[in-house]
């Protein structure tokens, strides 16, 4: 583009000097910048956040089998899907997400598709997550499941700003992680030999086994589940508030 | 890139993942190898492995019914060919079947995979000369028998009886 601009100049005696100029790099580079910046932050928010949020789906119900490490896909509990919509409530509320600025009536159909399409594997993701967090059975998933109920609750009564909101949310799903995958794993007594060689063994490991009716994974699950959690507490951070230029 | 492309990748991208992860969770497949057996059962590509089932087959035919056995399930991981599960039944049957009395531990898989037949293919007729039952029916009636005590079981002739 070959613009050619007037530059008036006024001198300090009062002169008017007028000079006709190219500006063809001064105004293009700013303008190409600003187009690589705004392609970047459409590549990110519709490819790099549903590809992020889809990797939290797989990988949230993912465990790991004790004996012989085998894939064990859990499917989320009903509850997972309740806390899923909640959470999506409380990024709204805390206006993390502003739905004024993912559906309009001025953006076109095929826009409005896609916003859905990022929206609604973050749900999925969300889902997956609390079904990663969640201990899968027995006392532990009601102790939990109860925790995370209050959290919610109170989040969603209270006055939020993102940064607080993701802050809140990365302490919460860190100590969840950390109560399922270093304490619970840790109390739960390993599946390789026979149980009365278990019991002499882990007398303690097994008492807890059976008391809180722990399930046994592989440590591979604990891995898992970590990666999938930083991922979907990633994602969060990088989604945009709103899809509008 | 135009953002239209980008909008419809995203599209595109959802419903390919969505898909794929219906899938896994529907089939749950226990390995990445079993993932990639599920996915030619859900295409219509899936195939018995020949050269496995040849294998249980001479197995088979030399009374070596264990190692048929891991043979035939090796050609039919997800147990959908007719043929393969009315050989794994029958080899349960064989390898049961005594003059005096049959393994139950034995004939109740047996007819396990006799009822599976006869889900998978209510018609299946083999064509193996040296089989003497041909049928799903005809091996689930045996096995069934073998499974059952009756007054004829005591009957002194069973000793001349053969195995099928």
């Amino acid at each position: 583009m070959n613009r050619e601009v007037e530059v008036i100049d006024v001198e300090p005696d009062g002169e008017i000097v007028a000079e006709n100029h190219t500006r063809e790099r001064a105004l293009s580079v700013p303008e190409q910048s600003g187009a690589a910046a705004s392609d970047q932050r459409t590549v990110l928010t519709y490819v790099v956040l549903p590809f992020a949020f889809l990797a939290v789906t797989l990988l949230g119900g993912l465990r790991l089998a004790s004996a012989d490490n085998a894939f064990i896909f859990i499917k989320p509990a009903l509850i997972c899907l309740v806390f899923a919509s909640v959470l999506m409530l409380i990024l709204v509320r805390s206006r993390l997400i502003e739905i004024g600025g993912w559906f309009c009536e001025e953006f076109s159909t095929l826009k409005n598709a896609a916003n859905g399409a990022v929206l609604l594997t973050l749900f999925a993701a969300s889902a997956q997550l609390f079904n990663s967090l969640l201990p899968e059975k027995g006392l532990p998933f009601w102790v939990v499941g109860f925790c995370f109920t209050w959290t919610l609750w109170n989040d969603l009564c209270a006055e939020f700003d993102a940064k607080r909101l993701l802050r809140s949310l990365g302490a919460l799903f860190a100590m969840a992680f950390v109560t399922k995958y270093l304490v619970l794993a840790n109390l739960t007594a390993p599946d390789s030999s026979g149980w009365l060689k278990r019991i002499f063994d882990n007398p303690a490991k097994e008492a807890f086994t059976w008391l809180l009716d722990l399930p046994q994974y592989s440590a591979g699950t604990g891995y898992i589940q970590f990666f999938a959690a930083i991922i979907y507490l990633l994602g969060l951070y990088l989604t945009p508030r709103t899809t509008q230029k | 890139m135009k953002t239209r492309y980008i909008h419809i990748s995203a599209i595109l991208i959802t419903l390919a993942g969505f898909t794929l992860i219906t899938f896994l969770y529907w089939t749950e497949p226990k390995s990445l190898a079993e993932v990639s057996t599920k996915g030619s059962v859900a295409i219509g590509t899936y195939t018995v492995d020949q050269a496995a089932f040849d294998q249980g087959l001479a197995s088979f035919r030399k009374d070596q019914f264990l190692d048929a056995r891991v043979d035939f399930n090796r050609a039919d991981p997800e147990k959908r060919d007719a043929a393969t599960q009315f050989y794994i039944a029958y080899s349960y049957y064989r390898q049961g079947w005594g003059r005096l009395s049959s393994d139950d531990t034995l004939f109740e898989p047996g007819l396990e995979a006799a009822n599976l037949v006869m889900t998978i293919d209510p018609n299946y007729r083999s064509s193996d000369s040296t089989l003497t039952m041909k049928t799903p029916a005809e091996l689930k009636n045996e096995l069934e028998e073998g499974l059952k005590i009756t007054p004829s079981d005591f009957n002194p002739m069973k000793l001349t009886r053969e195995r099928k």
